[in-house]
């Protein structure tokens, strides 16, 4: 019925920072905005075309976790596109009451550099399409990349590429990439790194890094990225999902519309 | 409000079913024996689709709720099966192995197999456009999350294509059921739930 052509369209996802129930904004490291609430800015995204929604908790402390996954069933109830939680899930346990809450899948960053058994554990448990391990690379002025931890405050030693592929072997459904030398710089994504960890992974990939204008996202779409995560041209009102898909399909590049 | 019978196969997070439920203006229960499903009406059956093939069979078994999907199934009553609870209408999967090293048997009430998907990237997320025979399910784009699928069945009425065809949904008796997830396929998905709850 169906001709031999790969249907898997291209995914926009939109990432929002949630800290204590609101979407923030940091402001020059100190102040955070407020920027609204999670379920009606996420509801705003999937109307606009949206094809996945992260949340990431930037202020994750043991102390607002029911606040936070009281925010997860909210979002749960009302979104009808698939959404990520991430930002301080530690253990098993976290991972659990997330995807309990309501959550699709989970990210993990830190937890998983300092823990990787835990990639195993949740891939045995709730299957490898549930997480989603998060990798912040910076690439060095002599052109290597470094693994970062701790959201991008501490360097590792790990060796990027064999890192990416012992995420896979452990289990991951998915790679959230992000090029930290990109990040807000709105030149962009990473898309020599995204080319080359795309075709190394048989996991998806998500770029992540350095979007400002719909035509990054052409980009990093034609470099082989399986999906592309976008945050402030979305929220600062410059472009909306809907536009960036307007974008691709102008490009040949086949996305969901809705 | 109607009320629809949502089977525990105790295998998953069933939030977002229940929630696409009520957003479409039904009632979901949650169903755990089959007392529960004769003191009620209910419009239709939901098989939800988390958790493993294995599991979820072993699942129904023990609670012998498999016996109760299979009698609906046979009185010509509504069933909605959404990914796992696609597959288990089926003879087997290559999922998970019994202890001979073969597959788990299904239901059985639709002849064909669950084997793995030779896609490119594993486990396959995300958007597919499907070929559908039926209006029901013609031009829509929905969420897909699997790496098992049936290649073709004499029951399919929608196919996609990720490295290989394999089947979208199947139609048989009062059996309407999905590999891709409607409750998590935006309005386009709601609208597919909401038309086979309703019709």
């Amino acid at each position: 019925m169906s001709n031999s052509i790969n249907r898997l369209k291209p995914r926009v996802i939109v990432c929002l920072d949630v800290a204590n129930g609101r979407v923030v904004k940091g402001v020059n490291f100190k102040g955070l905005k407020d920027m609204g609430d999670p379920v009606e800015l996420a509801l705003r995204y999937q109307q606009q075309g949206a094809d996945e929604i992260v949340f990431l908790d930037i202020k994750a402390t043991r102390e607002n976790r029911s606040n936070a996954l009281q925010t997860v069933t909210e979002v749960a109830k009302n979104l009808s596109i698939p959404f990520t939680v991430g930002g301080g899930l530690n253990s098993y346990k976290d991972v659990s009451d997330f995807l309990n809450a309501g959550a699709d899948k989970v990210a993990l960053n830190s937890a998983a550099v300092n823990n990787p058994d835990l990639i195993n554990q949740i891939s045995l448990g709730f299957g490898s399409q549930s997480l989603v391990v998060a990798v912040d690379l910076d690439k060095k002025i002599n052109g290597d990349y470094k693994v970062f931890i701790n959201g991008g405050h501490k360097e590792t030693d790990l060796e990027p590429f064999r890192w990416l592929t012992e995420i896979q072997q452990r289990g991951a459904g998915e790679v959230l990439l992000t090029a930290m030398h990109k990040d807000g710089t709105g030149t962009g994504f990473d898309n020599d790194l995204m080319q080359k960890i795309s075709r190394q992974l048989s996991i998806q990939v998500i770029a992540s890094g350095g979007a400002a204008i719909p035509e990054h996202f052409v980009d990093t779409f034609n470099a082989g990225s399986d999906a592309a995560l976008a945050a402030g041209m979305f929220h600062r009102g410059e472009f909306s999902v809907e536009q960036v898909k307007q974008e691709l399909l102008k490009n040949n590049i086949e996305v969901r519309v809705c | 409000m109607k009320k629809v019978a949502v089977i525990d196969t105790k295998a998953g997070n069933l939030f977002s079913i229940f929630s696409c439920v009520r957003r479409i203006g039904f009632e979901p229960e949650l169903i755990q024996s089959a007392e529960q499903i004769s003191q009620k009406e209910f419009v239709a059956m939901i098989i939800p689709g988390q958790g493993r093939f294995g599991t979820v069979m072993s699942n129904l078994r023990s609670s012998q709720l498999d016996k109760v999907i299979i009698d609906w199934y046979q009185s010509d009553k509504k069933i909605i099966g959404i990914c796992v609870g696609m597959q288990i209408f089926f003879e087997w999967s290559a999922e998970d192995l019994d202890n001979d090293g073969l597959g788990i048997r299904g239901l059985g009430l639709v002849k064909g197999t669950v084997t793995k998907l030779k896609s490119p990237k594993q486990p396959m997320v995300g958007w597919c456009e499907i070929d559908a025979s039926i209006s029901l399910l013609q031009q829509k784009t929905v969420y897909f999350v699997n790496s098992y699928a049936v290649k073709s069945s004499e029951n399919e009425i929608a196919t996609t294509y990720y490295g290989e065809q394999f089947v979208a949904a199947i139609q048989s008796k009062g059996l309407m059921a999905f590999q891709f997830h409607p409750e998590k396929s935006g309005s386009q998905g709601e609208e597919i739930l909401q038309q086979c709850l309703t019709q």
